[in-house]
């Protein structure tokens, strides 16, 4: 049996990467083999909390989208694929379309409805995914998606798509996926096919809100959310309501700590830096529920 | 009129809360022309609860659907086999459509030897309005579960650019991360604002975003926010500003920052005294200034 936990907010800021790095951590030195996702492709930090990457296993561009070539000697200047394009990515041009790289989703409709075979497609870039061992011997799948890129969830796709094949390689029983904020496309990514998303709550109403849409669409995809309240301490009185606002299951609460910042300082998770800390004993009992909820 | 574009790269470094606060100051200075704030973090826009300002729904936003009619369709199956994004599944008896796997590129129309499917349309999320006295907000929302946060957020920005000539100041609020749309917000700004917090993560994330910031060229302001936070990376941040000759303004992290964020209140609201919004006085300041000089 494998499980997929996600670890994801809605709001930027609120601890995912804190939860995320310490339960790999947990997983791996307590309880059975891990493998760890970075899904944050646009601002990818989980190896900052791991340790860095110790070992790479392998390095590989991501060629995740295509871009149409015209060939204008073709071109009768129909325009059936400026018609057909549904994201305005086809100007028309003296010798045919000029296509706007920069709006082109790389679909291939133009490609289809052209009568005259002039477009066709070739890969494009745009990310890179990197598979290798964090300094704390976790092993960790991670994804850049290109400055300025497009359709950073089908990176996330893809991420998944190689972590499952390496699960049997490394007989991991758990994935532990650090998403992006948000509910975004990489976030739908992220969710869809796992058994638990941990919703990483701190005492703010902006981040309440997050969660609640966040939690709607993991009910939306069959993906159970639990909660966990991280820097209750900075509001106890807020603090209290927010499992009965979001009316979900809660695994603990998180004091804020120094030993946090302390730790993405020094690039060590807070579980090796300091295990008898409050802190990482808060942690962990948290962890121990999940372990509960999965059985 | 002048556009200042709010970045960052990490979620949760403060982005909202300098957006908001700077937008508060700016319209308090402004004389005749009123100040526009978009929010463009369409995952979870919190400015409007910030502000706490009652939006009303300006328009909706909508994609391509196909419309499958039962009566034409013989399940030949091209469609499903065409489809890019695995959105149509067949079933024995039934073709399905899955609506959050659908990216609206319509190949079916046009794959569809029966013509069973005809053009239908989506709402993927809203453009949101509400004005004040002497500021006016708009509101990009993507619909929970759709996966077109970029496609929405550019939208919004497109409907926001009809309207920035009756504004003096047009402050952009852009969501975590370094992707396209992003990209689109930083295009159009007159002013970029990178706002950090001085952890390992947030300067890591800087600088994927300081590189995309680098391929314009654009006044920028590095805004380190809960300055004084402790454990930070007080030395590699100097180190950063040095190397990219950076002008910067440090936003301490005292208890009134973090109560008006834990609040969902406009720090220089409520107060005006405090250290952290003597800072955001400077903040805006230094912006007047850039104003000027390119003037």
């Amino acid at each position: 049996m494998r499980y997929e936990i996600v670890v994801a907010s809605g709001k930027g800021g609120t601890g995912k990467t804190f939860i995320a790095s310490n339960l790999a951590y947990f997983l791996n030195n307590f309880v059975d083999n891990v493998l760890a996702i970075d899904a944050d492709v646009e601002a990818p930090d989980l190896l900052i909390a791991l340790g860095d990457m110790k070992k790479i296993i392998y390095k590989s561009a991501y060629y995740g989208s295509e871009v149409p070539i015209v060939d204008y000697k073709r071109c009768i200047r129909c325009w059936r694929c400026k018609e057909a394009c549904k994201f305005d990515a086809i100007f028309k041009g003296d010798k045919g379309p000029i296509i706007d790289y920069d709006r082109c989703e790389g679909l291939g409709v133009c490609s289809l409805v052209c009568p005259s075979g002039a477009i066709r497609f070739k890969p494009r870039k745009t990310g890179e995914i990197i598979v290798g061992y964090s300094t704390y011997d976790i092993p960790v799948i991670t994804g850049e998606l290109e400055l300025g890129g497009r359709n950073s969830g089908r990176l996330v796709y893809e991420l998944k798509k190689r972590a499952y094949e390496l699960t049997s390689k490394l007989n991991a029983s758990y994935i532990v996926v650090d998403a992006a904020p948000g509910i975004g496309c990489p976030v739908v990514s992220s969710l869809a096919g796992a058994d638990i998303v941990v919703v990483v709550v701190e005492p703010s109403p902006q981040s309440v809100k997050g969660a609640r849409r966040l939690i709607n669409l993991a009910n939306e995809l069959n993906v159970t959310p639990l909660l966990i309240l991280n820097k209750y301490d900075l509001y106890p009185g807020y603090s209290e309501k927010i499992p009965h606002l979001l009316n979900i299951k809660t695994l603990g609460r998180i004091s804020y700590s120094e030993i946090v910042v302390n730790a993405y300082t020094s690039m060590v998770p807070v579980l090796k830096l300091s295990i008898d800390s409050e802190i990482s004993q808060e942690l962990i009992a948290c962890f121990n529920k999940l372990l509960e909820e999965l059985k | 009129m002048t556009i200042i574009t709010v970045c960052g790269g990490k979620g949760g470094t403060g982005k909202s809360t300098i957006a908001v606060n700077i937008a508060v100051l700016l319209s308090s200075l402004s004389s005749k022309k009123k100040v526009l704030l978009v929010d463009l973090d369409v995952d979870n826009p919190c400015t409007y609860t910030l502000l706490d300002m009652t939006l009303r729904e300006s328009s909706e936003i909508a994609s391509f659907k196909p419309e499958i009619s039962s009566n034409k369709c013989t399940l030949c199956g091209e469609c499903v086999n065409y489809c890019p994004t695995h959105a149509l599944v067949l079933l024995p008896n039934k073709l399905l459509y899955i609506s959050t796997l659908c990216e609206g590129c319509a190949a079916c129309l046009y794959v569809c030897p029966y013509r069973a499917i005809s053009e239908g349309s989506k709402v993927i999320g809203w453009i949101k309005e509400a004005k004040g006295k002497k500021l006016d907000l708009i509101v990009g929302e993507v619909r929970p579960g759709e996966r077109k946060s970029e496609e929405v957020m550019e939208r919004t920005l497109k409907y926001a650019l009809m309207k920035v000539a009756d504004y003096e100041y047009v402050i952009l609020d852009a969501p975590p991360g370094t992707g396209r749309g992003i990209y689109e917000a930083l295009k159009i700004a007159d002013i970029v604002l990178l706002v950090t917090e001085p952890t390992k993560l947030g300067l890591h994330d800087l600088k994927r975003m300081y590189q995309l910031v680098n391929r314009l060229d654009k006044p920028r302001l590095l805004v380190i926010n809960k300055y004084g936070l402790k454990g930070g990376i007080y030395d590699e941040l100097e180190d950063f500003i040095n190397q990219n000759e950076i002008p910067s303004i440090k936003i301490p992290y005292d208890r009134y920052l973090l109560n008006a964020y834990i609040q969902g209140n406009v720090l220089i609201e409520v107060y005006p005294d405090a250290p952290s919004t003597k800072a955001l006085i400077k903040l805006t300041e230094k912006i007047k200034e850039i104003i000027q000089e390119r003037a």
